[in-house]
């Protein structure tokens, strides 16, 4: 069995008094397409800002690709991606300055920045206002481009927090596309999303965190079977027909607990 | 019933039936109870907030600030309208009543400018807030007429306006009734035109470039106000009678306009009862104001509607067309010398730089003051009696304007502070681009302070010129040093390309005032101390000993930089980053 790519070893996040992560152990294998997912507040943008560095842990390790993060955080950052909560783009560049700044910043020569901030910014359909400014993209634009820079030096993991939130269909289906490449060559992608249904359709294995703990882990299957396991009237619960297989939203309700009784009801809503 | 669409930019584009909803959104004569209750619901709402606030100590502070500034106000209401009331009693009593526009040309200017300066410039989002709920378009223009009405401008101007009133009263006690009319009209337009002028402004700062023109307009009023002493100074010393021509052609300019139609219809009612002849001369004007009044009231209204039809001010950048051919991408630059992440910080800080219309009009100020020093240079001026001085106080004056640059290193990178942690980059390398770049930014501007004061001035000595470069290397370092300390310690964010808002922290300010203070003082300590051997050579060899102790002190407080900014990486991403891609 191969190394894990992303390994976290009781990895806690302590603020002041609120335990926003806790132990959580995590394994990403290489290749993996990992969907990382929870309710609101779960710790999902917490546990991602941990495992690029973006914030420190209270307690716990954390490896990514065998090296410790807090002792090789240099070496970790060479080779991952990740686009943040907020998409971390500096608004008054242009999108090709904006790549280019990017590709620089994680060491590419200037040639080879320019040819692939030529390559991402149309294949990512982002070349119909060259001169536009960040800040003056629209949404989708903006986490087009956050990806483009998260994948301009070839990283071989990639963090995603929240990539489809806010994104149109069109928009969706290029970044889609481009983590299907990724993974087709090799890379590891390591997302937090809502989008359950798409989550489905691309995640191999997927995390569920609750309340700042990983309450399930594994692939979609597994996760299925075990769910079926604990009772076989769960899932009637969550409204599946009998011998029909469970989506990823039905075993994800049934894990977090947050399917609501039939009977509650809205006063004046009837 | 058809009512026409806005097509996104507020014009009609097409018709479509309305539901029995959306026709108790259109404009209805009467305050329904509904409405009332919205106007409630408003108010209460601007309560709670107020309340909430005072949870935190900033503010309860904000609330300390508020009552002081209140009680300012009121003084100042009171004691203007004591002295514009006395004014106004003085030139009717001497029958120079056509002298009242004198009095409210003040009034008037206060009332439109005083708002301006006092809210800086920044966005406000209340009426789109407003607009997520059931209002008719009469209750919406009711609330934003109302909203800020009741502000510290127009309860001093207001305040003014009663103690001219009265002044009147006594002086003719006769003119009361339609004193008090005409100024009573006179306000009403003041309002009119303060909310009208807010409503536009709202929309010119809802998107970027507009905004950016406006900041640059507003900077110019600003830097425009500094020629007043010189203009005056040039015409205290023409001669009476070019004065009085001057002062003849600005009376007949303001004629036409609200305070001197307003001191017009008051003054052509003085000893010619409105029923005797004086309907002319007071009705006319009046009729003017009143049409003023109008005016403003209908671009106020023209602009309220296009927010109530739903404008889109989006600032998105649109698809024009497909591509067919990779873009062409111009390369980055090249320092020779400089590591590649050093250079692309550097690129980005002067990219960034270059886009701020406001930063940019900050670095002319140097230049633009030593001009007004010197148009309004006299005998017993500075720099008359010490033509030495004139360019190391130009580049220190232009150290303190970079104050928002480097004691806020990141404060215009928000949002996009967060990938400086994750990118493979140590901070000391991101800190020394950025500095490099604002020295880069110094030297030009060092630079054109020297070609200023040669062309304005006269050419410094070249010891004194040299003693200011060492000067230089032995100060920026350590402010250098300081400054990333305070940017990873107590950052703020700023909107690089809007007025208002764009300082660092106090704290920050403060800290910037006392070590420039103590680093100018040192300067100036060695300058004069250099000066007693009256050798430009070893006034430079005095400077560059501190100098090169100051770049080992600017060594040490980078390699530290590293942990310091993993230590604070919460609190900078946390504060800078609030908004995204900005």
């Amino acid at each position: 069995m191969p190394a894990p790519t992303i390994s976290t070893e009781n990895l806690t996040r302590r603020f002041g008094d609120l335990v926003a992560v806790e132990d959580v152990n995590l394994s990403v294998a290489p290749g993996q397409f990992f969907g990382f997912l929870g309710p609101n507040g779960a710790g999902k943008s917490t546990t991602i800002k941990m495992l690029t560095g973006l914030l420190a842990p209270s307690a716990g390790r954390i490896q990514i690709l065998g090296l410790d993060l807090v002792s090789n955080m240099v070496e970790v950052k060479r080779q991952i991606g990740v686009v943040p909560e907020g998409m971390a783009l500096f608004g008054r560049l242009t999108g090709s300055e904006y790549l280019n700044f990017v590709g620089r910043m994680y060491g590419l020569d200037r040639e080879t920045a320019a040819r692939r901030t030529a390559e991402l910014l149309d294949f990512m359909q982002l070349t119909d206002q060259p001169k536009a400014l960040v800040t003056d993209y629209s949404h989708g634009m903006q986490k087009k481009l956050a990806l483009a820079a998260a994948v301009i030096h070839g990283p071989r993991v990639l963090f995603l927090d929240e990539p489809f939130e806010g994104v149109d269909a069109i928009a969706a289906g290029t970044l889609k596309t481009m983590l299907q490449r990724m993974i087709a060559r090799g890379a590891t992608v390591f997302l937090t999303s809502h989008v359950l249904e798409i989550v489905e359709r691309l995640c191999t294995h997927v995390g569920i965190i609750h309340r700042g703990r990983l309450v399930a882990q594994g692939s979609i299957e597994e996760l299925r079977a075990g769910v079926e396991a604990r009772s076989g009237d769960l899932p009637v619960a969550v409204g599946a027909a009998s011998g029909e297989k469970l989506t990823l939203e039905q075993i994800f309700l049934l894990t977090v607990g947050g399917s609501r009784s039939n009977g509650q009801e809205l006063s004046w809503l009837g | 019933m058809h009512r026409p669409v806005p097509d996104g930019r507020g014009r009609p584009s097409s018709t479509v039936r309305l539901s029995e909803d959306d026709r108790e959104m259109t404009p209805s004569l009467s305050l329904a109870p509904h409405a009332r209750q919205q106007l409630a619901a408003v108010a209460e709402l601007r309560w709670r907030i107020f309340a909430n606030s005072l949870g935190t100590f900033r503010g309860r502070m904000e609330l300390a600030s508020r009552i002081f500034l209140a009680l300012a106000f009121v003084g100042g209401g009171i004691g203007g309208a004591v002295g514009l009331g006395g004014a106004a009693w003085f030139v009717l009593a001497r029958g120079n009543a056509e002298w009242l526009g004198g009095l409210l040309w003040p009034v008037f200017l206060f009332w439109q400018l005083f708002p301006l300066m006092a809210t800086a410039f920044t966005q406000n989002v209340e009426s789109a807030n407003l607009l997520r709920f059931p209002l008719t378009y009469r209750l919406y223009f009711l609330i934003r007429l109302a909203y800020g009405s009741l502000d510290p401008a127009t309860v001093v101007a207001s305040l003014w306006l009663l103690g001219i009133d009265i002044g009147i009263a006594v002086a003719r006690p006769s003119l009361l009734p339609w004193a008090t009319i005409v100024l009573l009209t006179f306000a009403l337009v003041n309002l009119a035109l303060a909310r009208m002028l807010f409503a536009w402004l709202e929309r010119w700062l809802a998107q970027r470039r507009t905004r950016e023109i406006m900041g640059i307009v507003f900077f110019l009023f600003i830097l425009s106000f500094q020629l007043i002493g010189p203009l005056a100074a040039v015409y205290e010393h023409r001669p009476v009678p070019e004065t009085r021509i001057l002062g003849r052609k600005i009376s007949n300019a303001q004629r036409p306009l609200p305070p001197g139609l307003a001191a017009a219809a008051i003054a052509g009612a003085v000893g010619r009862p409105l029923g005797a002849g004086g309907v002319g001369a007071s009705m006319l004007p009046f009729l003017l104001l009143v049409s003023y009044g109008i005016a403003f009231l209908w671009l106020l209204n023209f602009r309220l509607r296009a927010e109530y039809r739903g404008e889109n001010l989006s600032e998105s950048a649109g698809r024009k067309a497909l591509s067919v051919a990779l873009p062409a991408v111009r390369l980055s630059w090249n320092l020779p010398g400089v590591p590649g992440p050093i250079a692309a910080v550097f690129e980005k800080e002067l990219r960034y730089l270059g886009r701020s219309g406001p930063m940019l009009f900050t670095l002319i100020v140097p230049l633009f003051m030593l001009a007004v020093f010197r148009s309004s240079e006299t005998s017993e001026g500075l720099f008359t009696h010490a033509p030495g001085l004139t360019f190391p106080l130009g580049a220190a004056y232009s150290l303190l304007l970079l104050t928002n640059l480097s004691y806020n290193n990141f404060g215009a990178d928000g949002g996009g502070t967060q990938f400086f942690f994750a990118s493979p980059v140590r901070f000391r390398q991101i800190m020394l681009g950025k500095n490099l770049a604002h020295a880069a930014v110094f030297c030009a501007e060092v630079g054109l302070v020297w070609i200023g004061t040669c062309l304005l001035y006269r050419p410094p000595s070249l010891g004194v010129t040299l003693a200011t470069l060492a000067g230089i290397l032995f100060v920026l370092p350590i402010d250098f040093a300081a400054g990333n300390l305070f940017s990873l310690y107590s950052p703020s964010r700023i909107e690089a390309g809007v007025f208002g808002r764009q300082r660092a922290s106090l704290t920050t300010v403060l800290a910037s005032f006392v070590i420039r203070g103590a680093l100018f003082g040192g300067a100036a300590l060695l300058f004069w101390f250099s000066r007693g051997y009256a050798n430009s050579w070893l006034e430079v060899v005095i400077f560059l000993l501190p100098a090169a102790l100051a770049c080992a002190t600017y060594a040490f407080a980078l390699e530290r930089v590293d942990g310091m900014a993993l230590t604070h990486r919460e609190n900078l991403i946390s504060s800078l980053g609030r908004r995204s891609g900005a």
